[in-house]
This record gives structure tokens, C-alpha cells and sequence, in this order.
């Protein structure tokens, strides 16, 4: 093989390279010693081109090389949504028992509150029984103020005919009451 | 003093009235109390109008119910009678009661009904 020749095999193999490609099948991930952020993709993400026509099926579509680092990093990440949702139901467990408790608590605030209104009802006989004695102060007060008014009047032009006419009328009462 | 006479209206405004000429310091009161009330037909209006005389403790007042013949101790009805008698015992200062005592007993004016009640008053009064 002359030279000539020997550089154009070598310039063939450089330039085109399909027919060696063909033959190859990548199922390392180069990306596997990778952390994209602690995810490590555990899964080949890269498909040969190959596999990609015979499947004919393609979820990616036109992805790139770089998207596809992108989404297996967004894939390596589900894990960690996982946890992170674990973290949310285990958040809202969390709230769901403290809203529990905070209910329980208002309940027996509120029955609390319903116990001192039931207490307070017993309360409320003192209650009547002051009003009892404010009606009959306010009547016995009505009393002394009727006759405080009277006391200050002219017994004979005043009082006098006043004390007529009241015997008049307690006289005829008297008077019914025999009949 | 029945329940009836106590819940009567009318009888209510004439124990006001008797109460406030009580305490009403003119001098008319007695003179109104005597015309009216120690007059009057009713055993209960007559016992709270002697209650009253005796209540102002005054000379005048106390005379219409010790030396009237028909008034204050000396009434027909026994409750008017023993009420002021009763009235005239709760009295804390009895100075002025005891001189009208004194000179029902002494005046020859007086029945000797009249004269024999105020005696019996007066030894009451004595040993209260």
C-alpha cells in the first residue's frame, strides 16, 4: 500500500465513519459518573440511533444531546420529588394533626366556653334576684318618693282634700268588699 | 290589717297621704291627721293615723290620742287602741309623751275613763 493510499483509508476512517458506527451500541451512560445535583441516572438514556429508527416510537422526539443531559438530569430528579412529595404528604399529615389538634383544642375551648355559659346560667338566679330587688327597691323607692313629694305640701289646702277624696274611694271599696 | 285592705289601690294612697303629714313639719298636719283620719269609719285607717301622732312626738300630736275620749288609746276598737299603745312604748325618747300622761291623769277635765287609761299607759311607759 503506498502512502497515498494508506492516507486516504485513514482520511476515509476520519471523515467516514458511519460504517463503524453502525456497528456500535452504546449502552454505557457517559454521564454515569456524573451528579447532576446528586442523581445519578441509573438508566441508559442514550439510545442509539439505531434502536431510535427501529422503534419508530419516540417519546423525546428531536431531542438533542444536551437535552437529553437535561432530561435525564430532570428524570435522576423524580427521586427526589418523590421524597420531596413524601415530604409533602408527611407536611400535610402534619398539618392535618395540628389543625386536628387546634379543632380539639377549640372544641374543648369551646366546650370550656359552654360549661362557664352553663355556669354562668346559675349565675343568672343571682341575676333575678337582683332584678327581683331593684323592681321591688324601685316600687318600695316609688313609695318614698310619692310620700316625700306629699310632705312638702300645704297639709290643709293640699294634702287635706287629697286625703278626702282617697277615703272617699277606699270607703266605697270597703263598701263592695261587705256586699 | 287584712290582705285585702293591704292590697287595696285606694288604701295605699291614704297610708301615703297619713305617712307623709307624718313627717311633714307643719303644725296643719296634726290638725288634718285629727279632722280626717282619727275620724275615719275604717279600724285601719284610724290605727295608722294614731301611729302617726304618736310618730311625731309632739305635745299636740300626743294629746289627740291620749286624752280624746273615742281616739288613739282611748278608741273603740282594741287593735287601734293597743296598736298605739305599742307605738307609744316603741318611742325612744318618751319625755313628752309622759307629761301628756301627767296631765291627763292630773286635769280634772278629762273622764275618768280617759283619766284611768292614760294611768295604765303611764305605768306601761314606766316599766319599758
Amino acid at each position: 500500500m503506498t502512502a497515498i493510499e494508506r492516507i486516504n483509508q485513514l482520511s476515509h476512517r476520519i471523515f467516514n465513519t458511519s460504517k463503524s458506527e453502525a456497528q456500535t451500541t452504546r449502552t454505557s451512560n457517559p454521564f454515569a459518573a456524573s451528579n447532576f445535583q446528586k442523581n445519578i441516572l441509573t438508566e441508559d438514556v442514550f439510545e442509539s440511533s439505531k434502536a431510535k429508527e427501529a422503534s419508530k416510537v419516540s417519546f423525546t422526539g428531536n431531542l438533542t444531546a444536551s437535552s437529553k443531559r437535561i432530561y435525564s438530569t430532570f428524570v435522576g430528579s423524580l427521586g427526589d420529588f418523590g421524597n420531596k412529595f413524601y415530604e409533602g404528604i408527611e407536611s400535610i399529615m402534619a398539618f392535618g394533626t395540628r389543625m386536628k389538634d387546634s379543632i380539639v383544642n377549640t372544641c374543648k375551648h369551646g366546650w370550656n366556653k359552654l360549661q362557664e355559659i352553663g355556669n354562668t346560667e346559675i349565675s343568672l338566679d343571682g341575676t333575678k334576684e337582683i332584678l327581683k330587688r331593684d323592681i321591688t327597691s324601685f316600687f318600695i323607692n316609688g313609695r318614698e318618693r310619692e310620700i316625700s313629694k306629699l310632705s312638702k305640701m300645704d297639709p290643709h289646702s293640699e294634702v287635706k282634700p287629697m286625703l278626702v277624696e282617697a277615703l272617699s274611694a277606699l270607703e266605697a271599696d270597703m263598701a263592695v268588699v261587705a256586699a | 290589717m287584712d290582705n285585702n285592705m293591704r292590697n287595696n289601690k285606694n288604701f295605699s294612697k291614704v297610708s301615703n297621704i297619713i305617712e307623709s303629714l307624718t313627717i311633714n313639719p307643719s303644725p296643719d298636719s296634726i290638725a288634718v291627721l285629727e279632722e280626717i283620719g282619727t275620724n275615719s269609719s275604717i279600724d285601719d285607717v284610724r290605727e295608722l293615723t294614731s301611729r302617726a301622732l304618736v310618730k311625731r312626738n309632739e305635745h299636740d300630736s300626743l294629746a289627740v290620742v291620749i286624752s280624746n275620749r273615742g281616739k288613739g288609746i282611748n278608741d273603740m276598737s282594741t287593735v287601734v287602741a293597743m296598736s298605739t299603745i305599742n307605738e307609744l312604748l316603741s318611742l325612744e325618747n318618751k319625755e313628752e309623751a309622759m307629761k301628756v300622761l301627767e296631765n291627763t291623769i292630773s286635769s280634772e277635765s278629762f273622764d275618768e275613763e280617759v283619766k284611768e287609761n292614760a294611768r295604765s299607759v303611764k305605768a306601761l311607759m314606766a316599766l319599758s
